[in-house]
């Protein structure tokens, strides 16, 4: 009788214990969803396309009509831009997957402004591809913040 | 007191099972959105190539930044399953403090 009431306090004590553990356990693995991030990652997709559009529909290659320096002052607003959500993302814990693609999409940004300025002119095709990569990315950025939606609140 | 180990495990891996389901739709849509990004782009790329807008030597470079766009849509996808990881887990948590609660019958 004695031993069956010491298994029981033993049992009890278990369950107690796991209880305290439990009141404070909780798996995180990702940061909370932010609506101003994901309102900026909009803002800055619609201006790339903003950008590659105005200058399919506006200039043309011939006369020197889309050299590197017309459109200087929108590539470095641009680069401000991917260089904010950058920084907004770097600061959240428990966000490597959408700073790595913040950092995928300013490196590319910098890279076909370069091969811009390089050539000095940019085809109509490449428009399309640049705008088409840009769009994709900003798409794979918003996935990822909208991901952090997908978690449900912990049980109560 | 009653707690059953046996039973606390089959509803903390249906928990599991149910949360990865609910939330499975949303990795698929995503895949295959991505599939049919890349399948534009490349088709365009193919296109620039052959009509000469783009050089041998940008065709080359262009194929080496889809690896970085590969990986870009790749982070976005471990977004969406750690999100289901996180969920099933604390599913299981939220099965197995209900069950210790019941047992004891403590109000936390």
């Amino acid at each position: 009788m004695k031993s069956l009431n010491r298994n029981t306090a033993k049992t009890g004590l278990f369950l107690f214990i796991s209880l305290i553990f439990l009141f404070s356990c909780r798996v995180t693995l990702l940061p909370e969803y932010n609506a101003e991030i994901s309102k900026n990652i909009e803002n800055t997709a619609k201006l790339v396309d903003k950008f590659y559009l105005l200058m399919s529909e506006t200039t043309s290659e011939e006369n020197s009509g889309r050299s590197y320096d017309r459109f200087a002052e929108m590539y470095v607003e641009i680069e401000v831009e991917i260089n904010s959500l950058l920084n907004q993302n770097k600061i959240r814990p428990l966000n490597e997957n959408s700073t790595r693609i913040c950092e995928i999409t300013l490196e590319l940004w910098q890279k076909y402004k370069e091969e811009h300025k390089t050539d000095n002119t940019l085809s109509n095709g490449l428009i399309r591809l640049n705008r088409k990569v840009f769009a994709d990315l900003f798409f794979a950025m918003q996935v990822a913040e909208e991901g952090n939606k997908l978690v449900n609140n912990p049980p109560e | 007191m009653s707690f059953d180990i046996h039973t606390v495990i089959a509803d903390m891996g249906s928990a599991v099972k149910n949360t990865v389901e609910d939330n499975w739709d949303e990795a698929r849509s995503v895949t295959i959105q991505f599939l049919q990004n890349r399948k534009e782009r490349i088709a365009l790329m193919a296109q620039l190539r052959i009509s000469g807008e783009l050089s041998k030597e940008k065709f080359k470079r262009r194929l080496e930044d889809e690896k970085l766009i590969l990986e870009a849509e790749l982070n976005a996808l471990a977004v969406i399953s750690k999100a289901i990881a996180q969920n099933a887990a604390n599913a299981a948590i939220g099965v197995l403090e209900k069950a210790v609660k019941a047992a004891t019958g403590t109000v936390l």
